[in-house]
C-alpha cells in the first residue's frame, strides 16, 4: 500500500514538475482528440444517413396481367417464407394506375383506353438483408416463380452506396487509427522531453536500487494523467462547439451534433490510452 | 565479501582496469588511492554493477557479475550504499524525500521508512534539517544527505567516490570521522580519493593503490 501510494504521489508530482512539456503533451493530445472526436460524429452520421437511404431501398416484382388471384396468394405466402423479406405491398392494376395518376396528373385510361400497369409487389427487406448480394441472391430465387414477369431495384445506385459506404468506413478506420498513432508519438516524444529533464531522477533512483517497473510506473501514471487531462479538455472543446452549432447554425444546416455520455467516456478513455502509451514509449529508452 | 578475478574492464580510449585481482572482506576500511583516470572509479562502478567486465568476474556476497541477470542489478544495489562527489541528490524533493527513497525503492513500510529516516538523520548529524531543500545546505551538509541515503538501508559495503573533492579540509575532516563511525558499526568502507592527506586519519585502513587500471600492491 505504501509503494502504490508512493507511486502514485509521484506520478501526480511529476505532473506539477512537467512544466511546459507536460503542459505541451497535453495540449498534443487534446487537439488530436478534438480531430478524432469531430472525425468519428461526422463519419457515424454520415454512415447513419446511408444506412436511412438504404432503409428506403424496395424491390419491386411484377408479375404477369394474366395471374389469378389463387395465383397471387400463393405467391404472397411463398414470399412470407423468405427470412430477407420484412414488408410485403401488393399494388393491383387498379392501385397502380392511382399512383400512376398522383404522380402525373393524369388518368392512364384517358391515354390509352386501356390500363397497362400490371399488379406488382413492393418487397421491403430486412436491414441485415440491404446489401446488393442479399439483394441478389433474392431476386434471381423470386424470377424463378412462373408468376414473375420482372423483378427490378436500383442495382447501379445501391452498389455505389456500398461503394461509398466501403470507402467512408475505409477512411473513417484509416483516420482514427492514423490520428490515434500520430497523437501518441507525438504525446510521446513530448513525454520524452519531460523525461529527460528528469533522468537524474532516473538515474539516482536506479542508484538506490530501484526496479525498472519502479522507475517507470510514475512516468506511467504521469502520462495517463496527462492524456486524462487532454481528453477532458478535449471534452470541453467538443461539448462547446457542439451546444453553439446545435443553438445558433442548426437552423442554418438542419444538422445537429448529438454526443452522449457514452462518446465522453470514450474519449477520456482514449485520451489515457494515448498517454500511458506515449509514456511507455517514452521511457523504455531511459531504462535500457 | 567483495573478489575481483583477473577483472579487466575498459571503457573510452584510457579509463578501465587490467588483470585485477583483489578481495575486500566484510567490516573493512579500503583507500582506493591513485591519480584521476587511474581506474578507481572503474573499480567502484564494477562492484555496483554500472559496469561489467570484460574479463574476469566480481562477486559481491551472492551476485556474480558473470551470471547476475539486469533485473537481480537493484537487489544488489539495495545492499551497497553510494556517495559521490556531486552528491547527486534531487533537488526537487527535501531532505527527508531523498533519504526515505532509498527505503521507498525496497518496499518498506511508512512507519518503517519515517523511523530509519529520523534515525538515521541525526546518526549523520542532521536532524535539524529534516525538511530542507538540498539547495538550502552547505557542500558538506549535502554529502550527509547522501551518506544518510545509502546508509539508510543498511548496507553491506559503503562506496565513496572522491567524497571530499568539493569540500573544503575542516568539512572533509568531519566527513571522515562520519565514515569511520559507519566503519565501526561493521559497514565496510571503501573510499576511492586522491586526496593522501585523508589516509593517516583512520588507523588499520588498507591501502590499495591504483595506477593505469592496474594495482601496484595487490591482497
Amino acid at each position: 500500500m505504501t509503494i502504490l501510494w508512493f507511486l502514485i504521489k509521484e506520478g501526480f508530482r511529476g505532473l506539477g514538475r512537467s512544466g511546459y512539456a507536460g503542459a505541451f503533451s497535453i495540449i498534443i493530445i487534446a487537439l488530436s482528440l478534438i480531430l478524432i472526436g469531430f472525425g468519428y460524429v461526422a463519419a457515424r452520421d454520415t454512415l447513419v444517413m446511408v444506412e436511412n437511404i438504404r432503409s428506403q431501398f424496395d424491390i419491386t416484382i411484377f408479375v404477369h396481367r394474366n395471374a389469378s388471384l389463387t395465383d397471387l396468394e400463393n405467391f404472397i405466402e411463398e414470399l412470407s417464407y423468405f427470412e430477407e423479406i420484412e414488408k410485403i405491398d401488393y399494388i393491383s392494376t387498379d392501385s397502380a394506375a392511382a399512383q400512376f395518376k398522383a404522380e402525373f396528373g393524369e388518368d392512364i385510361f384517358s391515354i390509352l383506353d386501356y390500363n397497362p400497369l400490371p399488379p406488382s409487389f413492393t418487397l421491403r427487406l430486412k436491414p441485415q438483408a440491404r446489401n446488393l448480394a442479399s439483394i441478389e441472391d433474392l431476386t434471381t430465387r423470386i424470377k424463378q416463380y412462373p408468376i414473375v414477369d420482372e423483378v427490378r431495384y436500383r442495382e447501379n445506385f445501391l452498389r455505389l452506396l456500398e461503394k461509398y459506404q466501403r470507402l467512408i468506413f475505409i477512411a473513417v478506420v484509416t483516420a482514427f487509427i492514423g490520428l490515434t498513432l500520430i497523437s501518441i508519438i507525438l504525446a510521446s516524444n513530448s513525454i520524452k522531453m519531460t523525461i529527460f529533464s528528469r533522468r537524474n531522477v532516473i538515474a539516482t533512483m536506479k542508484l538506490v536500487g530501484a526496479t525498472n517497473n519502479f522507475v517507470r510506473a510514475p512516468f506511467l501514471i504521469e502520462g495517463t494523467l496527462e492524456g486524462l487531462i487532454g481528453a477532458l479538455l478535449a471534452s470541453g472543446v467538443i461539448g462547446l462547439i457542439s451546444y453553439f452549432f446545435n443553438n445558433y447554425l442548426q437552423g442554418l444546416t438542419g444538422y445537429q451534433i448529438i454526443v452522449s455520455y457514452r462518446y465522453y467516456i470514450g474519449l477520456l478513455v482514449l485520451g489515457s490510452l494515448i498517454g500511458l502509451i506515449g509514456s511507455m514509449r517514452a521511457i523504455r529508452r531511459f531504462l535500457e | 565479501m567483495i573478489t575481483f578475478f583477473n577483472v579487466s574492464c575498459t571503457f573510452g580510449k584510457d579509463a578501465g582496469v587490467k588483470d585485477v585481482n583483489l578481495t575486500i572482506n566484510e567490516g573493512e576500511f579500503v583507500f582506493l588511492t591513485g591519480s584521476s583516470g587511474a581506474g578507481k572509479s572503474t573499480l567502484l562502478r564494477l562492484i555496483y554493477m554500472d559496469l561489467f567486465p570484460e574479463k574476469g568476474k566480481v562477486v559481491i556476497r551472492n551476485f556474480d557479475s558473470s551470471k547476475v541477470r539486469p533485473n537481480e542489478i537493484p537487489f544488489l544495489r539495495r545492499k551497497v550504499g553510494m556517495i559521490f562527489q556531486d552528491f547527486r541528490l534531487l533537488e526537487d524533493r527535501n531532505v527527508y524525500e531523498n533519504v526515505a527513497l532509498s527505503l521507498y525503492v525496497s518496499h518498506y513500510k511508512t512507519r518503517e521508512i519515517k523511523n530509519r529516516v529520523y534515525n538515521v538523520l541525526n546518526q549523520v548529524g542532521l536532524g535539524h534539517r529534516v525538511y530542507y531543500n538540498p539547495r538550502e545546505l552547505s557542500g558538506g551538509e549535502q554529502q550527509r544527505v547522501a551518506i544518510a541515503r545509502a546508509l539508510v538501508k543498511e548496507p553491506v559495503v559503503l562506496l565513496a567516490d572522491e567524497p571530499t573533492g568539493n569540500l573544503d579540509p575542516r568539512v572533509a575532516s568531519d566527513l571522515m570521522n562520519l565514515l569511520i563511525k559507519i566503519n565501526q558499526t561493521g559497514t565496510a568502507v571503501i573510499v576511492a580519493t586522491h586526496n593522501y592527506s585523508l589516509i593517516p586519519r583512520v588507523a588499520n585502513a588498507r591501502i590499495i593503490q591504483v595506477n593505469e587500471g592496474e594495482i601496484i600492491n595487490p591482497v
